[in-house]
C-alpha cells in the first residue's frame, strides 16, 4: 500500500545564544559565526532538495521551522535555507501556513522584513514572561522590554504573530502570570502557547531540583495558573483549542493541528521526527531511527488520544470508524464520561475540565486501547 | 559422565580432610574457597568465575552465601602424597546460622577466616563457637593482608583474647592474590585429623543438606561416617522411614563426578529419585535396608522462623503460581514456612515465615525474579503470644489476628540477646540507639583495647525494624552484630489501625508498644502521605488505636496530571512516558477506590523515631 504525501514539513535549528536551564530539546549554545552553523545549514539546504526531488514537499500545507532558536543563525543564512525553501515548496499555495520561531534577543526590524519577504507568513517568539525577576530565573537570554520591543516589531509586517508563555514557574506569582497574559493579549498577538514549567531528566533546573536549591513546580500552582490563562485570555477574545494553545478566531496553529490530527509530516534535520503512514502503518522516525512504528489499531487509538487533547474532541463518526478496529473504543469513552473526563454534547466527545487539567489518566486509557 | 574412583584408597580415610570455611560476611570467604579450587587445579584458571561456589544469581549479585556447598578437591602435598579435601562452604549472615551448624556437623576441622582490616567481628565469634562447640580443629586464617588497612598482629591478638583460639600458627593470606594459599593447604593436611569410622560397621551418613533437582528428583549431599553406600543399594532414612533406591552416588569438584562408592569419611552427593524433600530430611540419618545401623547420628534442631510477612500476589490469578513458588522454594529451604492468610484489602495471599530481614528479602527477590510474580509484601513482625483472658493463649503471626482488647489479658513478644561488638568510641551512639529501641543493657567487655562487645536484650520486633542498618550507620559501619533467642516477656502492646478514607486496612496495620504508638502513628501517617500519590479525590490517612485516632493526615486530590508540549517527536516520548505510568501503576493495589503504591506496605519500616 502506497504511504500518504507529507502535508507538513518541519525543519529544526538546533542552534541558540545560550542553553536555557530548563530546556532539554535538541539545541547547541554556539556563537553566531561559529563554521557549524554553516556547515548545518549547508546540509539543510541539500536535504530540502533532495526531497522536493523526490516528489516528498508536492504537496506540503505548511511548513515550521522550529529550534533551538532559528534567529539566532542571522538573516544570510536564514535567506539560504528560505530561498531553498521558495523553490522546493509551492509557497504561494492558497491557506499555506509558513511558521518561523525566533527569540526576542536575535530579532530585529530587519530580520522582520526579509523573512516576510522570503515567504514566511507566522512568527512564533520565545517571550515566556513579561516579568524580569520571572525571565532571570528561567536564565533567557531576552528581558521584558526586549520582548516588548520584537512583539511590535513583528507585528509591524505579520498580522500572526505567536508567543510562549510559561507558568508554574518557582518565584512566579499569579499576578505575575496574569499580568504576562493580559500585557501579550493587549498587545495584540492572534495567538499564544501556555505551558506549565516541567523539570526534564539531566537539565540543570533537574539538578537544582534534587540539590534542594530550586523548588519543584507546585502541582496545585501549576493548575491555577492553567485555569487562569483560559479565564483571562477568553476575556480577550481567545480560544482554548488544544491543552496548552489559545487562538482568536481563525488564528489556530494549522502546522500543529496536522501533528494532533493524524496528518504526515516531513521532519528535516537534527532530531527532526517524521511520520510516515498509510490505511494499515504509521511510523515516527527520528535521526535515522524507528521511534513508533503503529498497526492501524494503534493509530486509531493515538488518534483518539489526540483528538481528546482538542476543545473540539472527537466527533461520533470519528469515534464509530475507530471502533470499527477497536470495538470497545465506545465503551471506554462512555467509561472517561462517567468518571467526568469527558462530556458528549452535540454529536461530540469533549474534554471536561477534568479532563483538561488531568488528562494524562484519559490519554493512557486511549492508548491502551491498542497496546 | 561417568568415571571411576580416583581416590587413594577406597576404604582408608587417613588422607581425608572435611572441613569448612567459617567467617564474618564479607571477610572473603568464598574468594578463599575460589582460590583453593584454583590452586589445586580443581578448576583450570580460565574458567574461574568468580564466587564459583555462590550458584544462584542472588549469591553472586549481592556477594554472600546462602546454601551449603560441598566440593571435593584432591590436593599433592609438599610430602608427596595425595589428599582428598572437602570444602563446605557455609553462608556467613546472621541469618542462616542454622545451614553453618549443619555444615559443621559434616567435618572435623574449619578454617576460621578473619579480615585483616576489620577484625573479629561477631559473626566471628559465633561462628567460632560453633565450630568449638562441634569439637572441631580450627586454623585462624588473617586474609586480606594485600590491603594497605590490614593489621594482622591486631586480628592474631584479638583472636587470642577474644576467642581463646592460639593464634601463632594462624595462617597469612591474600585470597585475592593467592598469597598464603599454599600455608593454608599445608596446614590442612597436618592440622584437621583424618576422619574416623568404621567401614565394616552397617552405613551410616549424615544428610547435611538436600535439595530437589527437577531431572533426578531429591539429592542429599552427605557425609558417611561408617560404612559405605553403593550405586544400587537400597537405602532406609532412618526417622523419616523412606526407603528408596540409590540411583548415583558422586562428588562434585565442582561439577558432579560420578563415583562407585561413598566410604567411611567421604562427603558426596546422592540421587535418589524420590519427588519429595521432605523425605529426605536433613539431619536424618542415611542406612542400609539390608543392613541398618541401629542408631541414628545425632540430628539438629528444627529451625523456627523468627519474623513474618504477608505475601500478595498483585494480581490475583498469581495466587496459584506464588503457592507453587512457595513450594519450590520450600523444597530446599526447610526454614521457609508459610500459611494461606487472607486480606480485605489484598485478597488472599500468604503469611510467610522467615529466618531474617535478609532471608526475607532473599525469597521476596528470588520468588519475583525467578518465577516473574509481582509481589506485595506487608511489613514484617514477629510471632507474640496473647494470653486471654478465658485462659487460652493464642500465638499471632499477623496484626490482623490480634483478637479484642477486651479479652487480653496480656501479650508477650519474643525478645533476643544481643552482641555488639565495636570500637569503644562508639559505644554511645549503640547505646542511644538501643535503649530507643527497648533495649536493656545486660553486660560489656574489652575483648581487647579496639573492640567492645556489649550485650543487650531488646525486643525482636524492634530489630526487624531497621535496627541493623541504623547499628551500622550511627558506627560508621563498625559495629557487627549477633543476636540468639532470648524467650518471650511480658509487654504493652497495642494493634495500630491505618485507615484510608474512613476505612481501615487490614494490611497496613500493626503492633507497636503502647507508649511509642502516638510517635509512630504520628510518623507512619506522615509517610504514607508522601508515598500514596494525589488520586482524583481527596484521600484522608488516619493512625488509630481501638477506635481513637492518634494521627491525622490528608492526601490532596489531584490537581493537574497533563502533559503540555506534544508536537511531532514529543508523541513518541510521551507514549513512552504514559506507557511508564502505567507500568508503574501496575505496582500500585486498589484499596477501594485508593491506590496504593507497594512501599506503602513496608512504610513502617522507613519512619524515623
Amino acid at each position: 500500500m502506497p504511504y500518504e504525501p507529507y502535508k507538513a514539513l518541519y525543519i529544526h535549528i538546533p542552534f541558540c545564544v545560550k542553553r536555557c536551564g530548563y530546556c532539554d530539546f535538541t539545541t547547541h549554545a554556539i556563537a553566531q559565526d561559529d563554521v557549524r552553523i554553516d556547515e548545518y545549514v549547508e546540509h539543510l539546504v541539500i536535504d530540502i532538495r533532495r526531497s522536493a526531488k523526490a516528489g516528498d514537499l508536492s504537496e506540503i500545507q505548511t511548513v515550521y521551522i522550529g529550534g533551538g532558536t532559528p534567529s539566532h543563525i542571522g538573516l544570510s543564512r536564514l535567506s539560504s535555507l528560505l530561498y531553498a525553501l521558495s523553490v522546493s515548496v509551492d509557497l504561494t499555495r492558497e491557506g499555506l501556513e509558513f511558521t518561523m520561531e525566533a527569540n526576542p534577543e536575535s530579532l530585529d526590524e530587519r530580520m522582520v522584513r526579509d523573512i516576510w519577504a522570503l515567504g514566511v507568513n507566522r512568527l512564533s517568539l520565545g517571550v515566556q514572561s513579561f516579568d524580569d525577576e520571572v525571565l532571570k530565573v528561567l536564565g533567557r537570554a531576552h528581558d521584558a522590554s526586549k520582548a516588548r520591543d520584537a512583539i511590535r516589531v513583528a507585528l509591524e509586517r505579520f498580522e500572526n504573530v505567536s508567543i510562549d508563555l510559561m507558568c508554574g514557574i518557582p518565584g512566579q506569582s499569579s499576578t505575575s502570570f496574569e499580568e504576562s497574559l493580559r500585557e501579550a493579549a493587549e498587545l495584540g498577538v492572534k495567538h499564544i502557547s501556555v505551558y506549565p514549567l516541567t523539570i526534564e531528566p539531566h537539565t540543570r533546573f533537574d539538578q537544582l531540583v534534587l540539590a534542594g536549591e530550586l523548588d519543584e513546580p507546585d502541582e496545585d500552582t501549576e493548575a491555577e495558573h492553567m485555569e487562569l490563562a483560559e479565564r483571562v485570555l477568553s476575556e480577550y477574545g481567545f480560544t482554548r483549542y488544544e491543552v496548552a494553545s489559545y487562538a482568536k478566531p481563525g488564528f489556530e496553529s494549522r502546522h500543529n493541528t496536522a501533528y494532533w490530527t493524524g496528518v504526515p509530516y516531513l521532519g528535516i534535520g537534527r532530531s527532526a521526527t517524521t511520520m510516515t503512514q498509510n490505511g494499515e502503518r504509521r511510523m515516527r522516525v527520528t535521526d535515522g531511527e524507528v521511534v513508533d512504528d503503529l498497526d492501524r489499531r494503534q493509530m486509531e487509538a493515538e488518534d483518539l488520544m489526540l483528538g481528546m487533547r482538542l476543545s473540539r474532541g472527537v466527533s461520533d463518526e470519528r469515534l464509530s470508524k475507530a471502533c470499527e478496529f477497536i470495538p470497545e473504543a465506545l465503551a471506554a469513552m462512555e467509561e472517561l464520561a462517567g468518571e467526568g473526563f469527558v462530556d458528549h454534547v452535540e454529536g461530540r466527545w469533549i474534554p471536561t475540565r477534568q479532563g483538561w487539567l488531568c488528562g494524562n489518566d484519559m490519554y493512557s486509557r486511549l492508548l491502551e486501547l491498542a497496546p | 559422565m561417568s568415571q571411576a574412583s580416583s581416590h587413594i584408597d577406597q576404604h582408608d580415610p587417613s588422607h581425608i580432610r572435611n572441613f569448612s570455611i567459617i567467617a564474618h560476611i564479607d571477610h572473603g570467604k568464598s574468594t578463599l574457597s575460589d582460590r583453593i579450587l584454583e590452586q589445586t587445579g580443581t578448576v583450570a584458571a580460565r574458567d574461574m568465575q568468580e564466587q564459583l561456589l555462590d550458584t544462584m544469581d542472588i549469591e553472586r549479585e549481592r556477594g554472600i552465601t546462602i546454601k551449603s556447598q560441598a566440593v571435593r578437591v584432591n590436593y599433592t602435598a609438599d610430602d608427596g602424597e595425595t589428599y582428598e579435601f572437602n570444602l563446605i562452604d557455609t553462608p556467613g549472615h546472621v541469618d542462616f546460622t542454622y545451614e553453618v551448624s549443619r555444615s559443621l556437623a559434616a567435618c572435623e576441622g574449619a578454617v576460621l577466616v578473619v579480615d585483616a582490616t576489620q577484625g573479629v567481628e561477631a559473626q566471628t565469634v559465633a561462628n567460632a563457637m560453633m565450630a568449638m562447640n562441634a569439637d572441631l580443629e580450627i586454623i585462624p586464617l588473617i586474609n586480606k593482608i594485600d590491603l594497605p588497612a590490614s593489621d594482622p598482629d591486631r586480628a592474631r591478638a584479638q583472636i587470642e583474647d577474644g576467642l581463646a583460639i592460639p593464634a601463632d600458627d594462624a595462617v597469612l593470606c591474600s585470597a585475592k592474590t593467592g598469597e598464603g594459599v599454599h600455608d593454608l593447604l599445608e596446614s590442612i593436611v597436618y592440622n584437621i585429623p583424618a576422619p574416623v569410622g568404621d567401614y565394616d560397621a552397617p552405613l551410616r551418613a549424615l544428610i547435611f543438606d538436600s535439595y530437589f533437582d527437577a531431572y533426578r528428583g531429591v539429592v542429599a549431599l552427605i557425609r558417611v561416617v561408617d560404612g559405605c553406600v553403593r550405586k544400587g543399594d537400597t537405602i532406609r532414612i532412618m526417622q523419616v522411614g523412606t526407603e528408596t533406591l540409590v540411583e548415583e552416588v558422586g562428588a562434585r569438584k565442582p561439577s558432579e563426578i560420578a563415583l562407585d562408592d561413598l566410604s567411611v569419611g567421604d562427603v558426596g552427593y546422592l540421587v535418589t529419585g524420590l519427588k519429595d524433600v521432605a523425605q529426605v530430611k536433613v539431619g536424618d540419618t542415611i542406612t542400609l535396608k539390608s543392613r541398618p545401623a541401629t542408631k541414628a547420628l545425632p540430628g539438629y534442631r528444627d529451625v523456627k522462623p523468627m519474623v513474618f510477612t504477608g505475601l500478595y500476589p498483585i494480581e490475583g490469578d498469581q495466587y496459584e503460581p506464588l503457592k507453587e513458588a512457595l513450594e519450590k522454594l520450600a523444597l530446599n529451604d526447610p526454614a521457609l514456612v508459610w500459611e494461606p492468610e487472607t486480606s480485605h484489602a489484598l485478597g488472599f495471599g500468604f503469611r510467610v515465615g522467615f529466618l531474617g530481614l535478609l532471608h526475607m528479602e532473599v525469597i521476596e527477590e528470588r520468588l519475583e525474579r525467578e518465577f516473574g510474580l509481582n509481589l506485595l509484601a506487608t511489613a514484617p513482625s514477629v510471632e507474640y503470644h496473647v494470653l486471654k483472658k478465658n485462659g487460652e493463649m493464642i500465638s499471632l503471626h499477623s496484626p490482623q489476628e490480634m483478637p479484642d482488647p477486651s479479652e487480653i489479658e496480656h501479650i508477650e513478644e519474643p525478645y533476643l540477646r544481643v552482641k555488639i561488638l565495636v570500637p569503644p568510641d562508639y559505644v554511645g551512639p549503640v547505646m542511644d540507639l538501643t535503649n530507643s529501641r527497648r533495649g536493656t543493657f545486660v553486660n560489656m567487655n574489652y575483648l581487647s583495647s579496639t573492640t567492645v562487645e556489649v550485650i543487650w536484650e531488646m525486643p525482636l520486633s524492634e530489630m526487624i525494624l531497621d535496627y541493623f542498618d541504623r547499628l551500622k550507620s550511627s558506627t560508621k559501619g563498625y559495629a557487627s552484630l549477633d543476636y540468639e533467642m532470648a524467650g518471650y516477656k511480658p509487654s504493652k502492646l497495642v494493634k495500630l489501625d491505618i485507615l484510608l478514607a474512613g476505612k481501615p486496612v487490614d494490611a497496613l496495620s500493626f503492633i507497636v508498644h503502647a507508649d511509642n504508638a502516638y510517635n509512630r502513628g504520628n510518623a507512619i501517617a506522615r509517610k504514607l502521605k508522601e508515598i500514596i500519590p494525589r488520586q482524583m479525590f481527596e484521600v484522608p490517612i488516619q493512625a488509630a488505636v481501638g477506635g481513637r485516632v492518634l494521627a491525622r493526615t490528608t492526601v490532596k486530590a489531584k490537581r493537574k496530571d497533563v502533559l503540555a508540549k506534544c508536537y511531532g517527536g514529543d508523541i513518541s516520548r510521551k507514549r513512552k512516558l504514559l506507557e511508564k505510568q502505567k507500568e508503574g501503576k501496575k505496582r500500585m493495589k486498589a484499596i477501594g477506590s485508593v491506590e496504593v503504591p507497594q512501599e506503602a506496605f513496608m512504610a513502617i519500616l522507613k519512619v524515623d523515631d
